[in-house]
């Protein structure tokens, strides 16, 4: 039966948004998931460096302000990795989704309730964490405890972003309904399967926040389970790093394409790569609890097969991004195997840092596999490897790309130029030369058997095997210091001071290429995946983990 | 779906770097003998003085074998000997060659079990009992060094394993 396609319902849905500025609508309501971003990592970077100082045996200075090292450390990794990411992902995708469907979201109000819910979470956590009453770390194992705000904080943020999510869907939903028939433009594809994936992985963290963590720290029950929260923890923990990277590729897949004017290399394999990151993701969490006692061998060989199979798409991502960058050097008429290298504007900071932060990113893929080699992760296993692996990923490849975004977006945002081209080129070479240093140091240190999340600058036994190495990541943190100084300078220019207009337009394509397939989102197809993939790994996990006989019987302890 | 021919090939070469490395991963896992911890059983933290926990130490389980139990705990393992270093940490001591369990649990928080320059790994999670056996082919000093985060006193967990050359251990 061939079905009539209905004229699309109103044409007066389709809005036109200004190439080198927002929509007031639009200004508002990103604007201000940008600025609670930009605002948390302002303090968060820079307790980055100071922690550096203060593990670096030859230093040990005591951190600023923040002198117990825990807490510090505590608020660099939510500030940064949760906070930071969670509201600009939110923000960007919003970008992404009315730009490319060339519509408003489906609902502004949604969408600031959205942002409310968030941003009360993160005072609410941040209270917990800057007063000393939660110096738990941003992975929170039980039975340690928090102040109760550190937990309804984090919930918050968390029932905030599903809330966004949904607000996100309907406006997908919405644009489906007046265009039948037709494939949504690859970054509203990326970003509907980002949130797909976000919500269903999340769903382990709520649980565990909310039946576990929060009533035992309100004193509403009284004991809890340990090797349970990790397990559920883990169900999160690991698609979370892919909703930080999804965005970037978003950024690679379809946004670098039309910044340098040439189409990618093949669109069907890019949605092919972000299937498989939605659904593998989440099953595979258990590379995480290698040397946990309370799994049995067979989920860990298991877990790490499948943690191979989630580098596939990474490495399609390598091959797309890279042919097209070719055919991008090739177009500016290099010749010869590698001449297209040269031709790629490194001296644009949305290009450079962009790119910087795709090298550094597969260092991190590398890394990763060792990662998720079980017999190596014996060596590996929170030792400083860890940490210069994730350095070189959320840090590296993450980060620069989002620094690429936010050197063409913060203009548009506020009809200003970019404060300084220079100064945001040399934030992105820094970044990545620091960055680098830190994680090839912190790695090498690792191996040497230096732990991670150990207060160097307290410790009575230093070794000689590792202790250079540590010295080096000093080193790497002055450099990271001077690219965060340029960060806040041209970030703090552009937004108040600097003059004349934009240059980068908003590089987002309204249209999808014929040739991609419909196929492609069938949703319900890829959440019955997931669905059944996360009962078949998970589930016997959990069931092992689960004291049946006693219940749960270990007690909280407050770290104040 | 179109795929060009040039990525279908990469994507095999790719499909076989990733075979063998799991290959390498199986083979290092049964024949070199390199094991994680697995579900082993539960324990009481609160309550380990009905357990075996209740007497930490090594136990000569001969033919070279040893268990060594330990508890661990905010901020030290209880390893059952009653040799210190300067630092005041327990000292164990092994004759080289010799095949140790570790069977560690904990009595409050999660702590992390690693010997330096040894295939010896382990969270400490209350309510589980964590095991992995090691052999010690090299003499030497080597910490043990609680690598989970656990409070203040954290990077000050550890204890010592000094692996004895037979040649220089005093006649039996």
């Amino acid at each position: 039966m061939q079905a009539v396609s209905p004229a699309p319902k109103s044409e007066a849905n389709i809005l036109t948004f200004p190439r080198l500025g927002m929509l007031s609508s639009e200004r508002a309501l990103i604007g201000a998931h940008i600025l609670v971003a930009l605002l948390a990592i302002s303090i968060g970077l820079l307790l980055g460096p100071a922690q550096a100082y203060r593990r670096a045996p030859a230093l040990q200075w005591e951190i600023p302000v923040f002198s117990y090292y825990y807490q510090a450390l505590t608020l660099h990794g939510v500030l940064n990795a949760l906070v930071f990411t969670t509201f600009f992902i939110v923000g960007f995708s919003y970008f992404v989704v009315q730009r490319s469907l060339q519509r408003a979201l489906a609902s502004v109000t949604v969408g600031w309730i959205a942002w409310v819910l968030m941003f009360v979470g993160t005072l609410l956590a941040g209270y917990a964490m800057l007063t000393g009453q939660a110096n738990v770390l941003y992975t929170f194992y039980a039975p340690m405890l928090a102040h109760w705000t550190f937990y309804l904080g984090l919930a918050l943020v968390i029932v905030g972003s599903w809330v966004a999510g949904g607000d996100i869907f309907a406006t997908y939903l919405l644009w489906r309904r007046a265009n039948p028939g037709k494939a949504a433009p690859l970054a509203v594809f990326a970003t509907v399967a980002n949130f797909i994936m976000w919500i269903s992985a999340s769903l382990g963290v709520a649980i565990e926040v909310l039946t576990m963590l929060l009533p035992l720290s309100l004193g509403i029950v009284q004991t809890t389970d340990p090797q349970v929260s990790r397990i559920l923890f883990w169900f999160f923990g690991h698609p979370l790093v892919y909703f930080w990277l999804l965005p970037a590729y978003t950024s690679w897949y379809t946004m670098m394409p039309i910044q340098f004017r040439v189409p990618i290399f093949s669109e069907t394999l890019a949605r092919v790569a972000f299937i498989m990151i939605m659904i593998v993701s989440i099953p595979i969490g258990v590379h995480h609890l290698f040397v946990d006692p309370g799994v049995s061998e067979v989920a860990k060989v298991m877990h790490s097969l499948l943690t191979f199979t989630v580098s596939v798409p990474s490495f399609l991502t390598a091959f797309n991004i890279a042919a097209t960058l070719e055919r991008a050097g090739r177009a500016r008429g290099s010749t010869g195997l590698l001449g297209w290298m040269l031709k790629l504007e490194w001296s644009n900071p949305v290009m450079v840092s962009q790119i910087l932060g795709m090298m550094m990113f597969i260092i991190g893929g590398v890394t990763g596999l060792m990662n998720a080699s079980f017999t190596l992760n014996v060596a590996l296993h929170n030792t400083t490897w860890v940490p210069g692996h994730f350095h070189t990923t959320l840090a590296g490849g993450v980060f620069m790309t989002y620094m690429s975004i936010l050197y063409w977006m913060l203009p548009i945002m506020r009809g200003r130029k970019l404060f300084s081209r220079p100064l945001a080129t040399a934030q992105a070479y820094t970044w990545f030369v620091g960055m680098l240093l830190f994680g090839v140091s912190m790695g090498r240190a690792g191996l040497e058997g230096a732990s991670r999340r150990t207060d160097v600058g307290s410790m009575q036994v230093i070794s000689e095997y590792w202790a250079p190495w540590l010295n080096i990541t000093a080193v790497a943190g002055t450099i990271l210091l001077i690219s965060i100084v340029l960060l806040f300078i041209v970030v703090i220019g552009t937004w108040f001071f600097s003059k004349g207009d934009p240059e980068d337009p908003a590089p987002i394509t309204t249209a999808a290429p014929s040739s991609a397939p419909l196929w492609t989102e069938r949703w319900s197809l890829w959440i019955a995946l997931i669905v059944i993939s996360n009962v078949v790994m998970w589930g016997p996990v959990l069931f092992e983990g689960l004291n049946f006989v006693n219940g749960f019987w270990s007690v909280g302890y407050p770290m104040n | 779906m179109h795929i060009d021919r040039l990525e279908r090939n990469y994507l095999i070469a790719v499909a076989l770097v990733l075979g063998v490395f799991f290959a390498a991963l199986i083979a290092g896992a049964l024949v070199f003998g390199v094991r994680l911890p697995t579900a082993t059983a539960f324990v009481n933290p609160l309550a380990l003085a009905d357990t075996p926990f209740a007497n930490p130490g090594l136990r000569d389980l001969g033919d070279g074998k040893y268990e060594a139990v330990i508890v661990a705990g905010m901020w030290r393992f209880q390893v059952g000997t009653n040799e210190f270093d300067e630092t005041g940490h327990e000292i164990m001591r092994v004759p080289v060659n010799s095949e140790v369990t570790f069977t560690i649990t904990s009595r409050d928080i999660t702590h992390g079990f690693m010997i330096e320059f040894h295939n010896a790994n382990m969270e400490i999670v209350p309510g589980q009992v964590a095991r992995q056996t090691i052999t010690f082919r090299r003499p030497g000093e080597y910490h043990v060094q609680c690598h989970e985060y656990c409070g203040r006193d954290h990077a000050n967990m550890f204890f010592t394993i000094i692996v004895e050359d037979a040649a220089v251990r005093a006649p039996a």
